[in-house]
């Protein structure tokens, strides 16, 4: 706890400290001035984060929404006499409702789609700026008048220490955020949407949040941008400002407040270092030194020579070369911005900060977070009674692909507590049935019935939340979520407490328990000791067992396990046999998709067996052994 | 043919092999065998070079190729069917094997004849393959994308294949099959690396076999030799 805490919270309140007091020590307006900036700027890239670094989406309208909310916080002041926090608030909810109605259409596309939506919409909103003469006056600008506080007049330190607090304000709850269901709900979705829907957590819902938070604080930077300059222009929130955030938020690192910050200082800092000749060259000559150092690192660990190492040595060469011949490096500006941002990408795919706070949690050997003790497993998983004949029923049920019928005609009863056996060849329409089930695809014809009720048709995420909860054959794993938290994300009714509480930070010991929870389904499944592993780094039998444990967060009345035992060695097998037992004890129905037969045969309580989308024969596992169709078009000759 | 001479490799910060020694001569099938996270998967992926090592040789026909990148490796003769059958979902099937045979067919003159002929190979070993050969990959069964992932290995003529648990996912019947292509394949003279979790199957058809545990090799010797050791059989074959 205190290292860590120490390290975390404790550099946080270093630097906040420091940056307030900078302005009892200097004097000079423009330095002064430039700090401003700075915590303007890391309010915006904050915000920017959330869709770039945690959506994963390339997000072009940031600058835009700036604009827009410097706009709507100037003209509030004019119009309707709005004082200086109420203007703010105003820059907010403009750039939250914009960024709400950008992302309703925007966020219903994916990758390049969306950055060329979000980028039409910066060239709309600057255009219309623009040409709103009568409001904003255009191109001539606009004047702002920065409204005074009850306390006097702002000085330009008075001023810094509102941005200044603003920016702590903003992190400390987006860090709430981030860190609490929603973070993880966004990283989740981009990983996998597919078995975020399928945990129970809208997918949809949750990229429209994050974008319009994310817009919101670009609204707000827009406020103090406005009242820092009192003076705006519709061009300057173009595609020059737009592409310097983006690399402000690159070159610091995505997915770390620390990050953001360091990208602002950098877009800040940068042009006025650059300003000046001697700087600039000794600035190269540290990037030259830097580069070659790191390949050297790597030269000796791996004695290998990548492009990885090669391009940023490459980059900072011609960069100190080019600082020998350069007087006038105002007007290169850009093409050495270009380089570092190509130096860094290569280099440091993860950025300044993201570098930085790995390297620095290896040096201080930072254990990864402690752990609350798991609970009994029996108040995890409560143990399911079911007064009916039949848990789930089918009834003629038929999916057609085109022409292929890929189920035709199944009809099915599953016995509440069973163990439900699905075998049958390749392409025999298991998993088809399966993804019909859990609203994958929507059936051809035919009904499902769940406890007596009619399923929801089409949608993962309804059927999610009646209890019905699957893994996935192909793994459909949070990759980039440690193994403890791909289950933190499918806990059922789990996170109650509303978005506004959490920012001020009242998600802790909701956390607590979501944490707990989530190492007792790892426990069970025998994977608890990696659970702070990303699931990317896990082994393939844990993978395996962690898409049960996910499974298991939903609390299921029924879990369908996809092919849990392919591609597992024998010993991992009884484990899998085991573990399924002791799901099966907690009163849970299971239906079982498996190709290996003497996990069938030791599991199962009745089987049904399909081939080419129609059932050939249901009975036990010892009748259907002996079917002579199942030993022709499924088991084979025995060996 | 192929030699691993103590190979450490891993992710990141973690070490997966900590020094490999393997041989596969020419003409034999070798087997691999070990429990999940034993580093299976990964000495493949040194061996076919999407994964460098950080310490260690592998020859291929006497020369170096631990640096080279994984297409180079494969115009040398090494072909792989990784696991988890990495097809090419929108491609149809028959582009799918054309792609295996992509540095092998001769790039104009005569194309069309030699991409034939060993079309039909594949599709003599793989009827299905045949049907659905205008079907797009991704929309194929596990089973049937199983056997595309074999077959696209095959259509370079490779001199040593690497095959990552070929019977994943599959039916019995088809697991079979698989068994017996391999078994076909052997009988043509083919070098094979086999990775399997079906121990049993995979030391019938082997003629030599390693163990791995954490990383090493923690047994070897010849399969008639390994179905007997009572710590395989205790440990993987049940």
């Amino acid at each position: 706890m205190s290292k860590r805490w120490l390290l975390t919270h404790g550099t946080e309140l270093a630097l906040f400290s420091a940056l307030a007091s900078l302005p009892l020590f200097i004097s000079n307006t423009y330095a002064l001035g430039l700090l401003t900036l700075l915590a303007i700027y890391g309010v915006c890239l904050i915000g920017l984060d959330v869709t770039v670094g945690y959506l994963g989406q390339v997000n072009l309208a940031q600058s835009a929404l700036l604009g827009i909310g410097a706009y709507a916080a100037s003209l509030s002041v004019t119009h309707l006499g709005f004082g200086f926090f109420a203007a703010l608030a105003c820059g907010f909810g403009v750039g939250l409702i914009f960024g709400v109605i950008l992302a309703l259409p925007a966020l219903r596309l994916d990758g390049p789609q969306f950055a060329l939506a979000t980028l039409s919409f910066t060239a709309i909103a600057t255009t219309t700026l623009n040409e709103m003469e009568w409001l904003t006056q255009g191109a001539q600008g606009l004047h702002v008048t920065r409204p005074d506080l009850w306390i006097g007049e702002f000085t330009a330190a008075g001023f810094y220490w509102v941005c200044l607090l603003l920016l702590a304000l903003v992190w400390l709850a987006m860090r709430n955020m981030l860190q609490s269901q929603w973070g993880r709900a966004f990283e989740a979705l981009r990983d996998s949407p597919i078995a975020t829907d399928a945990m129970g957590v809208g997918t949809y819902r949750h990229k429209v949040a994050g974008f319009a938070v994310g817009s919101a604080l670009g609204g707000l930077a827009g406020g103090l941008y406005a009242f820092n300059f009192q003076y705006l222009q519709p061009h300057s929130f173009g595609f020059e400002l737009m592409i310097i955030l983006l690399l402000g938020v690159v070159l610091g690192g995505r997915k770390n407040l620390w990050g953001a910050f360091v990208g602002a200082a950098l877009i800040v800092l940068l042009p006025n270092l650059l300003s000046n000749p001697i700087l600039f060259r000794s600035f190269a000559v540290i990037g030259l030194s830097i580069a070659l150092f790191a390949g050297w690192q790597k030269q000796r660990r791996q004695q290998l020579f990548t492009f990885q190492t090669q391009a940023p040595i490459m980059a900072m060469l011609l960069l100190a070369g080019g600082a020998l011949f350069i007087d006038n490096t105002e007007d290169w500006r850009k093409a050495i911005f270009a380089l570092m941002l190509f130096a860094v990408v290569v280099g440091l795919p993860e950025g300044l900060m993201g570098f930085a706070t790995r390297r620095l949690s290896q040096i201080f050997r930072l254990d990864t977070s402690t752990l609350p003790a798991a609970w009994p497993v029996a108040e995890v998983l409560v143990l399911q009674t079911s007064a009916l004949d039949d848990l789930l029923e089918i009834q003629q049920l038929k999916h057609y692909f085109g022409g292929v019928r890929a189920v035709d005609d199944v009809s099915l009863r599953v016995v509440p507590g069973q163990i439900h056996g699905l075998i049958g060849p390749n392409g025999s329409g298991k998993s088809t049935l399966v993804n019909l089930i859990t609203g994958l695809y929507s059936p051809t014809s035919g009904t499902i019935h769940f406890q007596g009720q009619p399923l929801p048709v089409g949608s993962l995420y309804k059927v999610s939340h009646t209890g019905i909860a699957r893994t996935f054959q192909n793994l459909q794993l949070f990759t980039e979520l440690s193994a403890l938290e791909n289950v933190m994300v499918a806990l059922r009714d789990q996170y109650r407490i509303p978005l506004p509480l959490l920012l001020l930070g009242m998600g802790k010991q909701q956390e607590t328990n979501a944490r707990a929870k989530a190492l007792t389904l790892l426990a069970l499944v025998g994977i608890d000791a990696q659970a702070q592993q990303l699931a990317k780094d896990l082994p393939y039998g844990a993978q395996r067992l962690l898409e049960i444990a996910r499974a298991l967060a939903r609390q299921p009345r029924l879990l369908i396990l996809d092919e849990p035992a392919a591609g597992l060695a024998h010993p991992d097998v009884i484990r899998l046999v085991e573990i399924i037992r002791r799901i099966q004890q907690r009163g849970i129905t299971i239906i079982l998709i498996e190709h290996h037969m003497d996990v069938v045969s030791e599991l199962c309580d009745i089987v049904t067996v399909l081939d080419g989308g129609k059932i050939i024969a249901t009975g036990t596992p010892d009748e259907i052994k002996r079917d002579p169709d199942v030993v022709k078009a499924y088991l084979g000759e025995p060996c | 043919m192929l030699i691993l001479e103590n190979i450490h490799a891993g992710y990141g910060s973690s070490e997966v092999l900590q020094g490999v020694n393997l041989e596969v001569n020419a003409g034999t099938v070798v087997a691999l065998i070990g429990a999940n996270g034993a580093g299976k998967t990964t000495t493949m992926r040194t061996i076919s070079g999407l994964l460098k090592p950080t310490q260690g040789r592998v020859l291929l026909n006497g020369e170096a190729i631990q640096h080279n990148e994984a297409a180079a490796i494969a115009r040398l003769g090494l072909a792989q069917a990784p696991e988890g059958r990495h097809v090419f979902g929108p491609l149809s099937v028959e582009d799918n094997l054309l792609l295996g045979a992509y540095r092998y067919l001769p790039r104009f003159f005569g194309y069309k004849k030699r991409a034939q002929v060993q079309l039909d190979k594949i599709y003599a070993l793989f009827p299905v393959l045949q049907q659905r050969a205008t079907q797009q990959a991704g929309t194929l069964s596990g089973g049937e994308q199983q056997m595309l992932a074999f077959g696209r290995a095959l259509m370079a003529e490779p001199k040593i294949i690497l095959l990552d648990e070929p019977s994943m996912g599959l039916a019995p019947v088809i697991v079979q099959e698989v068994f017996n292509t391999i078994r076909q394949l052997k009988a043509a003279g083919i070098t094979l690396l086999l990775v399997e979790q079906f121990a049993k199957r995979a030391l019938e058809v082997a003629d030599y076999a390693y163990v791995m545990e954490r990383g090493r090799i923690a047994i070897a010797g010849a399969s008639a030799q390994l179905q007997q050791d009572e710590r395989v059989l205790a440990a993987y074959l049940g």
